[in-house]
């Protein structure tokens, strides 16, 4: 999956589930558009579906401390990049 | 259980209210202090050691615990009433959102429920032993940032299981205390959650907590005589599969439920 596929993805999610549309890239998304920790945990399951595997707790705890939507971009490449090397299986229920 | 009649009271009231008000503030505290260390600490460790379910123990005896507390002030405060209709006490499996007027209210929604969670600031989740007690009853930090986002993590994902069981989460969504009754803005938090899990959400109004111990004064008024009362505005059941469903418009609606004026009764400000 592209960057570009990506960020027209997490777009759209924004828009749809968090009522926040067209966010900056590098946006402070807690301070500019009051996205909170409970929005944080509803992305990953996004993520989760979007990536087609359950994301670990230490993967999670880490997906805490993101501000931007730059972040979470790299963040995604990063897991696909992990699930590519074969590091994980696992499908969602 | 008020041994004095009303003249009784007021003339008592009258001359003697610093030292009464002192005196319940007292014996109310010696109950929090004492009471929980010699009462409750033999409970809290047991459920600790042997409760299969250890969170569920800690949140009924942290019920039964201020259940206790408000048995004790209205022995200090013997004016006041109490109205808790038994509809409220039968809420299940619901994101129970309320006005915020006292330091009491989440007291008195603990001692109302008996599987109850709710968002506490992060900051007494740093307190020795207090912390670990929240933690242990399952309460879920304001914030989540460093070692409280495993915390926050965890209490999320389980959240709809737990409401689905019958459990409540209460959140005050001014996070707040109003000083004058009116209502301040709302933190979308609960109803973030309550999409989350798809649970209906349940707004209720707590009347005179504020009256019994009132926001910026450190002692319990012992002269109060009004009725603290809860009363539940509507149980809304959104549809969150809706296209049309946002959190802001479920936002609107409960705030336009605790702006509505309330009932009036024994000293209830009409908002």
């Amino acid at each position: 999956m592209t960057r570009d596929k990506i960020k027209s993805e997490i777009i759209r999610i924004f828009s749809e589930q968090f009522e926040i549309d067209n966010p900056g890239l590098d946006d402070d998304l807690r301070q500019v558009h009051e996205f909170d920790s409970i929005d944080a945990i509803e992305l990953l399951r996004e993520i989760e579906i979007l990536l087609g595997s359950e994301l670990t707790r230490a993967e999670k705890k880490n997906a805490m401390e993101i501000r931007t939507i730059n972040q979470i971009l790299d963040y995604i490449e990063g897991l696909a990049q992990s699930r590519a090397g074969g590091e994980t299986k696992t499908r969602p229920a | 259980m008020n041994p004095y009649s009303k003249s009784e009271q007021h003339f008592f009231c009258r001359r003697l209210k610093p030292l009464l008000d002192l005196g319940a503030t007292v014996g109310i505290w010696t109950y929090f202090t004492l009471g929980f260390v010699v009462l409750f600490s033999p409970l809290y460790l047991a459920a600790w050691i042997t409760a299969e379910n250890r969170e569920l123990a800690f949140q009924r005896l942290n019920h039964k615990f201020y259940r206790g507390f408000f048995f004790v002030a209205r022995i200090f405060i013997p004016g006041h009433r109490w109205q808790i209709p038994d509809d409220i006490r039968l809420i299940r499996s619901a994101v129970i959102v309320c006005n915020h007027l006292s330091y009491l209210d989440p007291l008195v929604l603990i001692s109302v429920f008996e599987r109850h969670k709710t968002i506490v600031k992060s900051s007494f989740f740093k307190v020795p032993i207090f912390g670990r007690m929240l933690l242990l009853s399952g309460y879920i930090p304001s914030a989540s940032e460093g070692r409280l986002s495993a915390v926050m993590i965890e209490n999320m994902e389980t959240m709809k299981a737990y409401l689905a069981s019958g459990g409540n989460l209460f959140i005050f969504p001014e996070g707040t205390r109003s000083r004058d009754g009116s209502i301040g803005s709302l933190n979308k938090g609960a109803f973030k959650i309550a999409r989350l899990c798809r649970a209906p959400v349940v707004v209720l109004r707590i009347y005179n907590t504020d009256k019994l111990f009132e926001p910026g004064k450190y002692l319990f008024n012992a002269c109060a005589t009004e009725t603290i009362r809860v009363e539940q505005l509507a149980r809304i059941h959104p549809d969150y599969q809706s296209d049309t469903f946002a959190v802001s418009e479920l936002m609107a609606r409960v705030r336009s439920l605790l702006e509505t004026p309330g009932e009036k009764t024994d000293g209830v400000k009409k908002s």
